[in-house]
């Protein structure tokens, strides 16, 4: 399959920070793809870069195909970008705001309209500045739905909804999972778990890694081995990350889980293991311990 | 609503979680043969899961046989849906293995276990074992 985002080397610098800083980030057409990352890793500057709001990058970024710096009007009828501090005309009524958007798109679906505005239960004739946090998001996200885009760039879109309105959003954008790619930031890990596809670690404006969630989590797992003694040896196996001790239990996290081989692995280190337990890891905690193992090592 | 209960597990395969839950409720009367399957647009808005991966989930139980497809209907659950007693008990497994690692773990032995068990049982069934 093609790819429907493609950086390579990208840069973009704020003064003296590189907010995005050597950026090689492939999402290929079709995937669902959660970009994780703590605040200020970079991951906003990025999905602006993308869509050419930001501008002043250095190295290569595409959209469908285009180089970022040429995206205009004809690849945005294509892409849906929706973000969690957008600008919106606050004096407009949400009919207002749907007839406004309409002519824009060649391709807007009257009928689609009326499914999200169904889904979403919208009050057309309320201004924008009078809509609580949740009807605006879901403002924003009918008039993107719309028009059916190929691509639909999300930033933050859950930060301060309640759960209800997560899951109403979260059913709309599943509705079209299947004829867009779709590339979410979002802290709420939970909510983007389980229907990402992909999902890609930023920090420092550096991708860690991007890869399957299933492998992802499949390749974590939080261990707990009971030992006699809960000595740490000076050198611990650099995949295991955030080593503690605590009475005669010792605690750390595996990144190349494999089954078999951590037994063994696990034994030639902590000669006097009895017991050695695996807990599969989601996406929330695989976060935090990579975050914090960052942090560490900084 | 889809005929059958799954509280997702993160981290462990949400593809195998839902091929078991869905084998169990056949198993257990929940789904009965003939019984449309959730389609895949369905299964995905219910629990929230990529619509591949509810698709994946299909494909899977109709190579199994467990599900067919019917014309006009879309996936159904085939005959025969009940298992025998083994292929049923089978589908403890997995709450059977947790069982097993937490009384090991506390040092209780097989018949330690399989006298809380019966207790339980007999609980359940308002003191007739």
């Amino acid at each position: 399959m093609s790819d429907a985002i493609e950086t390579s080397g990208l840069r973009m610098r704020f003064g003296k920070h590189a907010a995005v800083d050597g950026l090689d980030l492939k999402i290929s057409a079709g995937s669902v793809y959660a970009l994780i990352g703590s605040n200020g890793a970079g991951k906003s500057t990025t999905l602006k870069v993308l869509t050419n709001i930001q501008k002043g990058y250095e190295g290569h970024a595409a959209l469908l195909g285009v180089e970022s710096r040429r995206v205009g009007a004809k690849e945005l009828e294509r892409v849906a970008y929706v973000s969690e501090s957008q600008e919106m005309p606050e004096g407009m009524t949400v009919a207002e705001l749907l007839a406004f958007w309409r002519p824009f798109y060649r391709r807007w679906d009257a009928a689609r309209e009326k499914e999200l505005l169904d889904l979403f239960r919208l009050p057309l004739d309320r201004k924008l500045k009078h809509l609580s946090r949740g009807m605006r998001m879901k403002a924003a996200l009918a008039s993107s739905l719309a028009y059916h885009p190929e691509l639909i760039i999300l930033d933050e879109p859950f930060t301060g909804l309640d759960p209800l309105v997560r899951d109403e959003l979260v059913e709309a954008l599943l509705d079209h999972a299947s004829e867009a790619t779709i590339l979410i930031s979002s802290h709420d890990l939970a909510e983007i778990e389980s229907f990402a596809s992909h999902v890609g670690f930023l920090e420092e404006g550096k991708l860690r890694f991007s890869e399957e969630m299933s492998g992802l989590s499949q390749r974590f797992r939080e261990v707990e081995v009971t030992v006699d003694q809960a000595d740490l040896p000076s050198a611990l196996p650099k995949h295991w990350l955030l080593p503690q001790t605590a009475s005669a239990v010792v605690r750390f996290v595996e990144t190349q889980f494999d089954g078999a081989g951590l037994e063994a692995e696990v034994h030639s280190v902590f000669p006097s293991a009895r017991h050695i337990e695996t807990r599969p890891m989601p996406l929330r905690s695989i976060f935090v311990a990579l975050a914090k193992a960052g942090r560490e090592a900084a | 609503m889809i005929p059958f209960r799954l509280v997702l597990q993160p981290g462990e395969s949400i593809y195998e979680q839902v091929v078991y839950a869905a084998k169990r409720a056949m198993m257990s009367g929940q789904m009965r043969p003939g019984d449309p399957f959730p389609s895949v647009r369905a299964l995905s808005k219910a629990l929230k899961i990529n619509p591949n991966t509810a698709h994946k989930v299909q494909q899977q139980l109709l190579a199994e046989g467990v599900l067919e497809m019917r014309p006009g209907v879309g996936a159904v659950v085939a005959k025969p849906p009940n298992g025998t007693r083994a292929e049923r008990s089978q589908l403890l497994e997995e709450e059977l293995e947790r069982l097993v690692v937490e009384a090991k773990k506390m040092g209780l032995d097989v018949a330690d276990v399989q006298k809380a068990v019966a207790q339980h049982w007999a609980k359940l069934n308002g003191g007739k074992s």
